[in-house]
């Protein structure tokens, strides 16, 4: 029996007179994400179809498509002729091994196929019943599982019933570009990956500090990078080298304006990659109070800086939330490798909490600021993945 | 580029690959074959074993290849006795720590001897442990790691065999091994050595067996290795690592004594207000572990490999814990934790080398204490 992928998506249904545009996008991103895997691709109302594929790569195909942005869910569904007794085969082999309620709901577009909706669902149910009557049993209202029947006016019907939920959200690429700072952590994936849910395309930045950190830790943030890159068709990371900053701040500025200070630098160097990759904001994996340099007068203070939107998409979210998002988007993992980021090695003992605007100007002023950002502007290393 | 972490690696002797090079291009054969090209693979992998034996001064043992040390370490421990009260030090490579946490886990009563200042084994308290309680297997590394310390075995196996012969002793000779001029006695009962601490090449190590041992095999299959540890041998392999073997021994108090004068050569240049030495002046002159106070040794490391110079710093990335288990248990703080580097030689390692890595440490070690102080 022949298999099809029904692919639905969600938020693009509120569009207005733009809905063809983000329709087109999440076509082409999803054609894109399975470019190389023998299938056809059908355009239908409100959803898109992927038949004749190989039942092998089905694995390979929606593990793909859970990692596309825009995709609502997916329902692997049984393709048969406009039939009742075909429509009742495929309808028995879902029943199959089944436990519990069910009820069967049935869509008819072709209105040449006889009997109605309603009463095709009352028959295959008592049919399914007849033959599997000791397992399962009837619950129009709150059944354990739904046969869904739908009999199109291209002559064939599709009977599924389980739908797997995806990342929903919109198509990436819809909503503008975003540079993400992403630093090695656990926070700076995931935010990534929520902008990427809501379309923003994304490019990342990464502070290093050589010798302070390692190779073993640029390697880590590459391979954070490649993971959200998945979720975002394809990425790039762009390396900046930090350290003659970090030293300077050490050498000139209060210990504990360390990270204060060393924040407003990434802000002004982020706003200049931005500009000239193109992206309208910059993204942080902040979230409120999470640490010191994320309390609000510390936010106030990096923010100060730019004049570019900062997304924040984890400022309301506690530790365990991202954590939860983290481990769902596999980036758990390579985050908790114990190499260290580049905020370890000058950590003060004591950091401020509140920094005040006025005083943080006033220490960042023994600094040659501008000449300190086009060192290190110059001394970026890119890599695609 | 000057490489100084031979404990962690060595280059693989050139002329033992080419010596070695008809085992891949001709004798490529299965050595369990049973025509004369298999009988003859067979035959040059006695000959390798027979090389072993001779190198560690005995006839009281067999040897048993193995892909690597860590699985010489395993087989030994999981294998020798099947259950009891097992006995180590603190002072051991994960291959042997590890599988000891292991045993624990599975609720076998283990115990963990201390460590003195050089990271060599406190053998009152081991002694005192094993006149006390009833006690199966004792492992004791030959020569510490990340320290160079040089435990006694051969005089630790006697003095346990005389408190409990029924102890199993085992040794991780893997620092030791094509280094240390050494016989193995006969109370040793098991000895791990591995063949890419002394040019060999990574994917082969051997399990050195008492003969009349008797010893459960770990890797079950074709019967190779008499039953002990099947799977088709890797010939080339052990053919590098006998040629190595034989060039390390044709040497090996030539090498010690250079490596000697290179360990001391270090001493004399390392700058003392900056470094504190933990390896001992009897320690194996192969490691020299020294930490900058104060300082991230990760970081000098990193310094020092930017210019060309590479060095170990212990294992203080191979777990979450971001310090050296084995240098914490010498009993250091926080402070010298953190600044462990390990310089170890080769003898093939150059008077120039020493000087300018020594140079380059100490010039550099001040330059970081300027910027993290």
């Amino acid at each position: 029996m022949e298999k099809a992928i029904i692919i639905r998506y969600c938020e693009i249904h509120l569009k207005g007179k733009n809905r063809g545009h983000f329709e087109k996008l999440l076509k082409e991103n999803v054609q894109k994400s399975l470019k190389g895997i023998n299938h056809t691709f059908t355009v239908m109302r409100s959803r898109y179809l992927i038949e004749n594929f190989d039942e092998s790569d089905y694995e390979i195909i929606t593990e793909k498509l859970r990692k596309i942005a825009g995709v609502h869910n997916y329902s692997l569904a049984y393709v048969v002729a406009n039939d009742f007794e075909e429509i009742l085969k495929a309808a028995e082999k879902i029943c199959e091994g089944k436990k519990g309620t069910f009820r069967v709901t049935t869509n008819r577009a072709d209105k040449t196929f006889k009997p109605d909706s309603m009463e095709t669902s009352m028959l295959l149910g008592g049919r399914l019943l007849e033959k599997y009557g000791n397992n399962i049993k009837v619950d129009v209202k709150n059944p354990d599982f739904t046969i869904f029947v739908d009999i199109r006016e291209d002559k064939k019907t599709f009977v599924y019933s389980e739908t797997v939920s995806c990342m929903s959200g919109m198509p990436v690429g819809s909503a503008g570009k975003g540079l993400l700072l992403i630093s090695g952590g656990i926070d700076s994936p995931v935010a990534g990956y929520m902008m990427c849910k809501r379309g923003m395309k994304i490019e990342c930045l990464h502070f290093h500090s050589f010798p302070y950190t390692g190779e073993a830790a640029k390697e880590k943030v590459k391979d954070l990078t490649k993971i959200v890159g998945e979720y975002n068709g394809g990425i790039t990371l762009h390396v900046v080298s930090f350290t003659h900053i970090q030293e300077e701040i050490h050498k000139k500025c209060p210990e504990e304006y360390m990270i204060t200070i060393m924040r407003r630098f990434m802000m002004r160097i982020a706003e200049r990659m931005a500009n000239q990759r193109g992206a309208q904001a910059i993204i942080t994996g902040e979230s409120l109070g999470q640490v010191a340099s994320q309390t609000i007068e510390s936010i106030t203070s990096s923010n100060s800086v730019v004049t570019m939107p900062v997304l924040r998409p984890l400022i309301g979210f506690d530790k365990l939330d991202i954590i939860d998002i983290s481990k769902k988007i596999e980036a758990y993992e390579t985050s908790i490798l114990p190499y260290e980021d580049c905020c370890t090695v000058f950590l003060p003992k004591f950091p401020l909490i509140k920094p005040n605007l006025q005083k943080v100007i006033y220490t960042e002023s023994k600094l040659d600021v501008e000449s300190l950002i086009e060192e290190a502007m110059s001394n970026i290393e890119t890599y695609t993945f | 580029m000057i490489y100084l972490d031979n404990a962690a690696t060595t280059k693989p002797s050139e002329s033992a690959l080419k010596k070695a090079e008809i085992f891949n291009s001709e004798y490529y054969f299965n050595p369990s074959a049973l025509y004369r090209g298999g009988l003859d693979c067979a035959k040059e992998v006695k000959k390798a074993k027979e090389s072993v034996l001779k190198n560690l001064g005995t006839s009281d043992h067999e040897v048993i290849f193995t892909s690597c040390g860590t699985e010489s370490d395993n087989t030994a421990i999981f294998c020798a006795v099947k259950r009891g009260s097992y006995v180590t030090d603190k002072g051991e490579h994960a291959a042997v720590y590890k599988s000891f946490c292991e045993l624990k886990n599975k609720g076998q009563t283990v115990f963990f001897a201390d460590l003195l200042p050089d990271g060599s084994v406190d053998t009152d308290k081991l002694y005192d442990y094993v006149s006390n309680n009833r006690v199966d297997f004792v492992s004791i590394v030959h020569v510490n790691n990340e320290t160079g310390a040089i435990n006694d075995i051969n005089e630790i196996a006697k003095k346990l065999k005389e408190i409990n012969n029924k102890i199993v002793f085992h040794s991780d000779g893997v620092q030791a091994y094509g280094k240390l001029p050494y016989k193995l006695s006969k109370n040793i009962d098991l000895y791990s050595i591995s063949a890419h601490k002394i040019n060999g090449l990574k994917g082969v190590g051997a399990l050195i067996k008492r003969k009349t041992l008797s010893l459960a095999p770990y890797i079950i299959g074709g019967g190779q290795e008499n039953g002990l540890r099947s799977g088709t041998e890797n010939v080339f392999g052990i053919k590098v690592f006998e040629y190595a073997g034989e060039e390390r021994y044709s040497v090996l108090n030539d090498n010690f004594n250079k490596v000697t004068a290179l360990k001391n050569k270090a001493l004399s240049l390392i700058d003392k207000s900056i470094f504190k030495v933990i390896s001992s002046d009897n320690a194996s002159p192969y490691v020299l572990s020294v930490s900058a106070v104060g300082l991230k040794g990760e970081v000098l490391m990193h310094i020092l490999e930017s210019e060309g110079i590479i060095v170990g710093n212990g294992s203080a990335c191979s777990s979450k814990n971001p310090f050296s288990r084995v240098i914490e248990s010498c009993g250091y703080d926080k402070n010298v934790l953190n600044g462990v580097i390990r310089i170890s030689f080769s003898p093939y390692s150059t008077d120039d080398e020493i000087v300018k890595a020594i140079e380059r440490l100490n010039d550099n070690a001040k330059k970081l204490k300027g910027i993290m102080n």
